[in-house]
Parts: structure tokens; C-alpha cells; sequence
């Protein structure tokens, strides 16, 4: 009898045992953390996607992805990207000083939506400064950046910087100028140096490799390759990692938004056209990367990149054309 | 044949006619088994850092195929928690019923058949005869394995089959006497049963003269020391393992310690004439079938293969269920009947094709156990790391309880894993042609038996052929 | 038919070793001559081959669940650059036996180089979660004539074989002389 009543006991503790255990282990998570699921755009993405946090308080997440591999950073920040990996749970801890909305998006290609999912951060508390404002250049100037932007002529050779630099040639100082360089396309560069007296003597080839050395004068290797990073996580796979507009999500982005809209969507641009990235500023650019594409599938990294960030991505795009 | 009864070592019959152990183990396989279930339900929906997929598909299955059947036959019946709840029900004890009666004298020598089978809850109701066969087993078998790409992946669906195991299970218990859903529903004792067959240990009776002098039969009916056979077994007329659990009830209610626990050859049982049925043949053909199926579809690199069987419901999907159940059910046994009917004709025998066909299809047995054993090599090894993660974080909630949550997967043993797959496909063919030759020179002469077994050898050899190409090339 | 029948029968004692009324003792297959037949095929170095090592460029596209190409041929010591280009998410790629692992994920090609010095056929398969059927998620890559296949086949045939004459004499059927 007294063996029986300890089996039954035995069989009653595993039974009520394993829940409680399973409970218990779940209640000694600390207080205040979040649980931040990461599912492709499809299934949901970012659950929950709304956040709401007190400025200087800190924000802790315990992230998990329910499917593939994701991660996660919060635009407009210095913050790190922090992996979201598929049954396991990472721990962070975020804390915004200054109130406002902040976007946060997935950082590694989980299907063609990847780009949707994005959830936003509401950081509440009293601002003391509210700060200013400044619309992007391409407002300021007035371009249409929806508007096609063919270049009238086009090199015969791809422009070389290095070749530009050994033509010793001085250039006057108003091309040097990063605001000179920021408003004008290469197209107009190339017309307004052809136009002066003293290129005269030089090509056609030759003054586009003046243009490509103006812009080489107005970045940095570091921007360029900061750029480039960018580019590899961000654009390469619509894109195309040799920026032909033929990446790996392109056939299915087009498709998709075709069927969306029922009639044939554009495909992501080429960078390799000259045609019509030469008729192209680096403020239209910037303008195309900060707003996206109207009815395309050109998300709008406004709310992600920093404008020093963006600007380091224009950099790199015109890698495409210049040496 | 060379018998070694292993109740002569010393502790071996303690250990077994105590219930603490068969029941603790029992008791923490049932709490395993329902903290997957949970853990199916609740966990991460990412298999491989689920315990319920993990503990079942990859370690448990492991264990069964390469070590439980092989070596122990049907000893993982004698712990599987399944059966458990509805048996304690049905006995109204958990641990036996010295233990918990208080009715009958504590001494094994007041004999008298009982009924306490039947003191606890349960309608006792005899299983029909018209199902008192495998074949349901086959069919609830051939309905898991089309669901198999889903069930093998996903943590809910395998957390809704193995609850409805236990429910079904369950429910077999009240209903019905003993453990009839072990019989004659459970798809996975379907081929343990068969493959038992070849385990070199065995419950038997030592004296068969003893059996016919006791008339009570208590090992079957049951009595104050002990239950009688939950398998509806009568341990004297055991001859083959198919159906015995080794759940060694018969070894504690015997009054004369008449039950052995042998070890054995392997494969003993294939020697055996009698009882060789349709059913279980056709178990044979599913099992080698499904074998080469998985192998193509889950191990192979054809991706429109692996797509059909994954999206159920589809066009697609319905024309894979279709060619699985072509290939179990009309392929590989036409394909075999063809074989033996050859085999008749040259041989002369005058032989029953039927009784043939039904005969040579256990030379499958072994065929199918090495073609099971070669599959489950490749994927085992592959993925057996991800039992220390599941370990630590079952759930993938974030645990860490062992320290071993954050090991990375990394495969085992895949250099030698192809090599490994060859020697064991080739040690079943060896096995399986020898079985083949020896069932035929049953009734036969031997010339006459070469000739009848030829084809069927020739079988052998082309199935051997194709899996070695889906797992090897 | 009758032919048949005679040849086979004739066979046939050449592989069960028994004696037949009619015929004389006929020798039987000696276990010895299986067994080293078995360990030639087992073990005899494979003939070397005429195809020159080569410098190979393979473009591999991951995308759920499967690679494209699926079954990758090379020659024994080719220098493989292998290009993995993931369409959808991100994938990786374990080669067996060479132990080699690669991520890419869209937009971002990973490149690997190795040399294909081990024989055999090899499975790839994929080693970043992806999704359900990423276990599944496989591939082969053939180095040279996959020797292994090709004696595990012929030794096959002698199992077969083996497993006949593995049956020991039964005292019944034994005809008298």
C-alpha cells in the first residue's frame, strides 16, 4: 500500500511538477522587459510593432525570431545592429535621451518584404529644444525627382578620377565645393567645364574624368566604403550587387507589386545606365533614398539613414560610373 | 538454436520483477513526453531549437532505430509512456497489484485468477475480431508518414500528433481490454513489432510441459502477484516477438518461474514458419517503401519533391500521396509477387504463390530494418547537435539551464556517415538473401529452394541498389 | 524451358553446394574466393584517372528549400571557387566531409575557394535556420567517380551471393548417394 501511495505520488508531482516548473522558470524574468517577435512581413513582422518608452528610461527587449534569421536597429541612431536569431532570445537593452518617434526596421533580408518590416518607437517626455527642422536638398532646390533625368551626352570611356588628377589640371574652387557638387549632376559639371576657356584643349573623355576627380575631391575612402557596406546590406539585393537593377529580389519585388497594382510595375533602377544616372545630382539621389519610390518598390529610407549616412550611400552609387 | 536465459545472472530477475524500475522509467518518459507536448504547443515554432521536435525526431528516434530495436527489440514498449495513463486507469494501480491490494494474502501462493485486470475504470470490452490484425496499424502508420514533412518540422503538429496518441491511447483503455491500442492502433508498434523479430532477446517459456500442467494460466489471466499479459499474449505459445512487449508481466505472475528472458541470434524468429501473415507482409513492403521515400524526398536534392510533400492540400501534394501509396501498396509488392511467381514457376515447386509471396516478404524484415537504420544514420548524425541546445532551452524562450544553450550546430560524423550507411545496407542485403534462401528451403528442396529464392534475392539486390543511390551516391 | 531449367539447375549447385542424385558432387563455391573477391572490391586502389585538374567557377543559387544547381560534378583536385547567392533569405552551406561553411544572404555573395582532393560524393546542406524544411535543405557535390557508390554496388552483388551460400546444410534434404 505504502508502494502504491509513493508511486501515485511520484506520477502526481511529474504531472503537476513539469507545468509549474515551466511556469516558475518563466515568471523569474525580470520586470519591464519586452518581448519583441520577429516574423517575415508575411506572417506579421515586427509583433508588437508599436512601442511606447519614457525618454532616459531604459527599454529592455528580449528578441526572438519565429522563423528565419532577423535583426534589428533603430534608424536615426548610432545604436548597433543586433541579430534576431530564429528559437533563441536575445537580450538588449535600448535608451533614447531625446524624445520623438524613432523607426526601428530588420537589418538582415528575411524574403522580398523584408524592406516593410518596420515598427516605430514612441519616446515620450518634455523636449527643452525643439530641434530644427531643415527640409532635404532636393527641396531646397526645387528638383522634381520623379521627373526622368536623361544625361544629353554620355562618355565614350568610363571616367577615371585618378586619370582626372594626373591631367594636372586646377580646377577653380566653386566645382570643389561639396554644395556644388551636392546640386549639380554630372551632366551639368560636365557642360559647365566644357564650357570654360581654358578645358578647350581637352576631350570630351578628358573633362568627364575632371568630373569624376571632382567628385572623388568631394568624398572620402571612408564614406565611400561606409556606402558600400550600406549598399551591400540595403540596396545589392534589388539593386544588383554590380547595381544593374537586376538583383536577386528584383524579378519577385515586380512581380508582386505588378500584381498589386495590375499593371506592370518598374523594375529597381540601374546604376549602370549612364544615360540616366549622369543627368542625375546627388541631391535628386538623396531625395529618391529619403522619400522612395512612388508606386515602386523603393522603400523610404528617410526615417533609417542619417544624412551623413545617405550621403556616403550617394558617394558610392556614382562608383557605378567613376573610378 | 543457442538459448541464454539471462535471468540466471545475478540482479537481472530482481530488477525485473520489481515494478520500481519498468515504472520509474515508465513515469519519467510520461513527464518527458508531455513537457514536449507542451513544449510543442507553447515553444518556439522553429523546430530545431524546439524540444518537442528535437527530443522526438532526432534523439528518441535516434535511439529507437539504431539501438532500442536492434538490440532490444520491443523494450522500448516495455517503458513507453503512451499506454501508461490508461493502463493505471484501467488497473486502478500505478505501481501492481501486491502493492495495492489489500484483498488478497501478500503470499504468491494463493493463486487465484483474478479479475483485477478490471478494478479500475474501463468497459473491458473484447478488441473485434474482424480488426484483431495490423492492418489498422499499417493504415494509421501510412497517414502519419504523408503528413511526415509537416509533422517532422513543425512543433505544433507534432505536439497535436503525440497528444492524440495519448488521447487515443487513453480512450483504447477505457473502452477496451489491456493494451489494445499497443496491438493493434500504435503506428509506431506496427514496425517495432516487425523488426522485433530480429533482436537477439526474447520472453519465452522454459518449460512447456509446465505450462500444460498449470491450468490456471495466470500469466494470462492474471492473479494477486501480478497482471496477466497486457498484449493478450498466452507466453507459452510465444514463438516470435511480434507481439510481445517485454513488458515481463508473465516473469512476475508466473507461480512457477517459468518465463525466461533469452538471449538469443539475431533474427531467430525469421526461422519460423508459423504465423506468417498477409498483414504483416504488407507492413514489410509500407516500411521499405516509406524507407526509400524519405530517402529520396527528405535526404535527395530534388526541391519539387520536398515542396509537394511539405504543402498538404496542394495539387502537388496529392500527387505525391498518390505515388507513395502506389509504390507501398501496388509497386513493391506486384514487383515482389512477380519475384516469388518466377521463382515458383522455375523452381517447379508446386508452391502456393500466396503462401510464398506471404513467406519470402519476411526476407524483407531485415532489408527494411538496415534500409531504416542507413536513413536514419544520415540525418541523425547531421543534427544530433541540436539536442544539447534543447537541452538548456527547450522552448527557445531564452533559458539556459544546463549552460549549453548557445553551442552552435554542427554535424557529426559526416565524413564516414556514407561509408557507415553502405556497410549497414550491405549487411541487410546479406541477411536478407540468407533469410530468403532459408524460407524457401522450408518445403523445398535445396536446388528447388535456390531457384524459388533467386528472384526474390534479386529484389533485394535492386532495392539495396536504389537506396544505396539515394543515400551513398 | 528445359534448357533453362538444366542450366539454372546446374547453377544452382554451384551456389547451395549440395550434391544432386544425379550429378556428381559439385564443387561449391569456396567461402574463401567470396571473401577475397569482397575485400579486392572493397579495397583495390582505384585506377588513377585521365581528366586534369582544372580551375572551376560554380555559381550556387540558395533559395527555400533548395540549391541550383542541386548536384554539382567536379575532377579530383579541381580548384572549386564556389559563389553562394542566396535569393530569399539568408542561407548558409556546410559541405560534408571537407567540413567547409559559407552565409550569404541577397545582395551579398560569399565567395570560397578550396581544392576537391577527397573522392566521393559529398552532401551540402544548409546551415543558417531558414525556415521549416531547412534540415532538408541539401545538396551533393560528386568529386570524381564516387568510388564508394561503385564498390558498395559490387560488393552489393556479393552479398546477395553470400547471404545464399550462408545457409548451412539442413540433414533432411540431404539425397542419399
Amino acid at each position: 500500500m505504502n508502494a502504491e501511495r509513493a508511486a501515485r505520488w511520484f506520477v502526481l508531482g511529474l504531472a503537476l511538477g513539469v507545468p509549474l516548473a515551466i511556469l516558475a522558470v518563466s515568471w523569474l524574468r525580470p520586470a519591464q522587459t519586452l518581448e519583441l517577435h520577429a516574423r517575415m512581413a508575411e506572417s506579421g513582422g515586427w509583433t508588437p510593432d508599436a512601442l511606447i518608452v519614457k525618454a532616459g528610461e531604459p527599454l529592455r527587449l528580449r528578441l526572438t525570431s519565429d522563423d528565419v534569421l532577423h535583426g534589428l536597429a533603430v534608424g536615426q541612431t548610432d545604436w548597433p545592429a543586433v541579430d534576431v536569431f530564429p528559437g533563441k532570445v536575445t537580450e538588449t537593452t535600448l535608451t533614447f535621451d531625446r524624445p520623438g518617434t524613432y523607426a526601428f526596421y530588420c537589418t538582415r533580408w528575411c524574403g522580398v518584404n523584408h524592406w516593410r518590416m518596420r515598427g516605430t518607437i514612441e519616446v515620450t517626455g518634455e523636449t527643452t529644444v525643439e530641434p530644427a527642422i531643415t527640409p532635404p536638398l532636393y527641396v531646397t532646390l526645387g528638383i522634381d525627382i520623379d521627373r526622368p533625368h536623361p544625361a544629353a551626352t554620355t562618355p565614350a570611356r568610363r571616367p577615371s578620377a585618378g586619370r582626372g588628377a594626373a591631367l594636372g589640371v586646377t580646377l577653380p574652387m566653386e566645382y570643389l565645393t561639396q554644395e556644388y557638387y551636392r546640386s549639380h549632376a554630372p551632366m551639368e559639371v560636365w557642360r559647365s567645364l566644357r564650357a570654360e576657356p581654358f578645358m578647350t584643349s581637352l576631350s570630351d573623355d578628358d573633362v568627364w574624368d575632371l568630373v569624376a576627380f571632382a567628385w572623388e575631391s568631394n568624398t572620402s575612402p571612408e564614406a565611400i566604403g561606409e556606402g558600400g557596406k550600406s549598399y551591400a546590406a540595403n540596396c545589392a539585393a534589388c539593386h544588383g550587387e554590380q547595381g544593374g537593377g537586376d538583383g536577386v529580389m528584383a524579378e519577385a519585388l515586380v512581380k508582386q507589386l505588378s500584381t498589386g497594382m495590375g499593371h506592370e510595375a518598374q523594375a529597381p533602377a540601374s546604376f549602370i545606365d549612364a544615360a540616366s544616372m549622369l543627368g542625375a545630382s546627388p541631391a535628386l539621389l538623396q531625395g529618391k533614398i529619403i522619400r522612395g519610390g512612388m508606386g515602386t518598390g523603393m522603400p523610404a529610407w528617410g526615417a533609417i539613414f542619417t544624412e551623413p549616412q545617405t550621403w556616403a550611400l550617394v558617394d558610392y552609387l556614382w562608383t557605378f560610373q567613376f573610378d | 538454436m543457442m538459448r541464454y536465459d539471462l535471468t540466471r545472472l545475478p540482479l537481472v530477475k530482481p530488477l525485473l520483477k520489481s515494478r520500481w524500475p519498468q515504472f520509474i522509467l515508465t513515469a519519467l518518459l510520461l513527464a518527458g513526453f508531455v513537457f514536449a507536448i507542451l513544449a510543442g504547443l507553447a515553444g518556439t515554432p522553429v523546430g530545431s531549437r524546439n524540444f518537442g521536435i528535437v527530443f522526438v525526431w532526432i534523439a528518441w528516434w535516434a535511439a529507437l532505430m539504431l539501438i532500442a530495436i536492434p538490440l532490444f527489440g520491443r523494450g522500448w514498449c516495455s517503458i513507453c509512456p503512451i499506454p501508461a495513463p490508461g493502463e493505471w486507469l484501467q488497473r486502478g494501480a500505478v505501481l501492481g497489484p501486491q502493492e495495492s491490494s489489500n484483498d488478497f494474502s501478500r503470499s504468491s501462493a494463493t493463486e487465484v485468477a483474478t479479475t483485477n485486470v478490471r478494478r479500475g475504470l474501463g468497459l473491458g470490452k473484447r478488441w473485434p475480431n474482424r480488426l484483431r490484425n495490423i492492418w489498422l496499424q499499417n493504415a494509421v502508420f501510412v497517414l502519419v508518414a504523408l503528413f511526415s514533412a509537416v509533422v517532422l518540422t513543425q512543433p505544433r503538429v507534432t505536439a497535436l500528433v503525440l497528444a492524440a496518441l495519448l488521447f487515443i491511447a487513453l480512450g483504447a483503455s477505457l473502452v477496451f481490454e489491456r493494451r489494445a491500442f499497443c496491438r493493434y492502433l500504435c503506428p509506431v508498434g506496427g514496425f517495432i513489432g516487425l523488426y522485433a523479430q530480429l533482436a537477439p532477446v526474447e520472453v519465452r517459456v522454459k518449460d512447456l510441459a509446465l505450462c500444460a500442467a498449470h491450468t490456471a494460466k495466470t500469466c494470462y489471466t492474471g492473479s494477486a502477484a501480478g497482471y496477466g499479459c497486457p498484449w493478450q499474449v498466452f507466453p507459452g505459445s510465444l514463438v516470435k516477438n511480434t507481439y510481445c512487449g517485454m513488458c515481463v508481466e508473465c516473469l512476475r505472475t508466473c507461480p512457477h518461474d517459468n518465463i525466461a528472458l533469452n538471449l538469443r541470434a539475431f533474427g531467430a524468429d525469421l526461422e519460423a514458419p508459423a504465423g506468417r501473415k498477409l498483414d504483416e507482409a504488407f507492413k514489410a513492403f509500407i516500411m521499405l517503401g516509406a524507407a526509400v521515400t524519405y530517402s529520396a524526398v527528405l535526404l535527395g536534392p530534388w526541391a519539387a519533391l520536398k515542396s509537394a510533400a511539405y504543402a498538404i492540400g496542394t495539387p502537388a501534394w496529392g500527387a505525391y500521396t498518390a505515388a507513395f501509396l502506389l509504390l507501398i501498396f501496388v509497386l513493391l509488392p506486384g514487383a515482389f509477387w512477380i519475384a516469388v511467381r518466377i521463382g515458383t514457376v522455375f523452381s517447379r515447386s508446386g508452391a502456393s504463390t500466396r503462401r510464398m509471396f506471404v513467406s519470402l516478404a519476411y526476407a524483407l524484415v531485415p532489408l527494411g530494418l538496415a534500409a531504416w537504420i542507413a536513413f536514419s544514420l544520415a540525418f541523425v548524425f547531421a543534427n544530433l547537435s541540436y539536442v544539447w541546445p534543447a537541452l538548456s532551452d527547450p522552448l527557445g524562450w531564452g533559458w539556459n539551464l544546463l549552460g549549453t544553450a548557445h553551442l552552435a550546430w554542427r554535424p557529426y560524423l559526416t565524413g564516414v556517415t556514407p561509408a557507415l550507411q553502405a556497410v549497414v545496407l550491405l549487411g541487410g542485403l546479406t541477411w536478407a538473401s540468407a533469410t530468403a534462401r532459408r524460407i524457401a528451403a522450408e518445403g523445398l528442396p535445396p536446388h528447388a529452394a535456390t531457384l524459388q529464392s533467386l528472384p526474390v534475392i534479386l529484389y533485394c539486390l535492386l532495392v539495396t541498389l536504389a537506396l544505396l543511390g539515394l543515400l551513398v551516391a | 524451358m528445359r534448357i533453362i531449367s538444366g542450366l539454372s539447375n546446374r547453377y544452382a549447385h554451384y551456389i547451395s553446394g549440395y550434391g544432386s542424385p544425379a550429378s556428381p558432387a559439385v564443387r561449391r563455391l569456396p567461402p574463401g574466393a567470396i571473401l577475397l573477391i569482397a575485400l579486392a572490391i572493397a579495397f583495390f586502389p582505384a585506377p588513377a584517372l585521365s581528366a586534369a585538374p582544372i580551375e572551376r567557377h560554380i555559381h550556387l543559387d540558395a533559395k527555400s528549400f533548395a540549391y541550383a544547381p542541386a548536384v554539382i560534378a567536379v575532377n579530383p583536385g579541381d580548384r572549386v571557387t564556389l559563389e553562394l547567392s542566396s535569393g530569399d533569405v539568408v542561407h548558409g552551406w556546410y559541405l560534408d566531409g571537407y567540413d567547409l561553411d559559407l552565409t550569404a544572404e541577397p545582395g551579398q555573395t560569399a565567395r570560397l575557394t578550396f581544392t576537391a582532393d577527397r573522392l566521393g560524393a559529398f552532401r551540402f546542406r544548409c546551415s543558417v535556420t531558414c525556415g521549416p524544411l531547412h534540415p532538408f535543405m541539401t545538396g551533393k557535390l560528386v568529386v570524381g567517380p564516387n568510388w564508394l557508390f561503385w564498390r558498395a554496388a559490387g560488393l552489393s552483388v556479393l552479398a546477395a551471393l553470400a547471404g545464399l551460400m550462408l545457409v548451412q546444410p539442413r540433414p533432411t534434404h540431404r539425397q542419399p548417394r
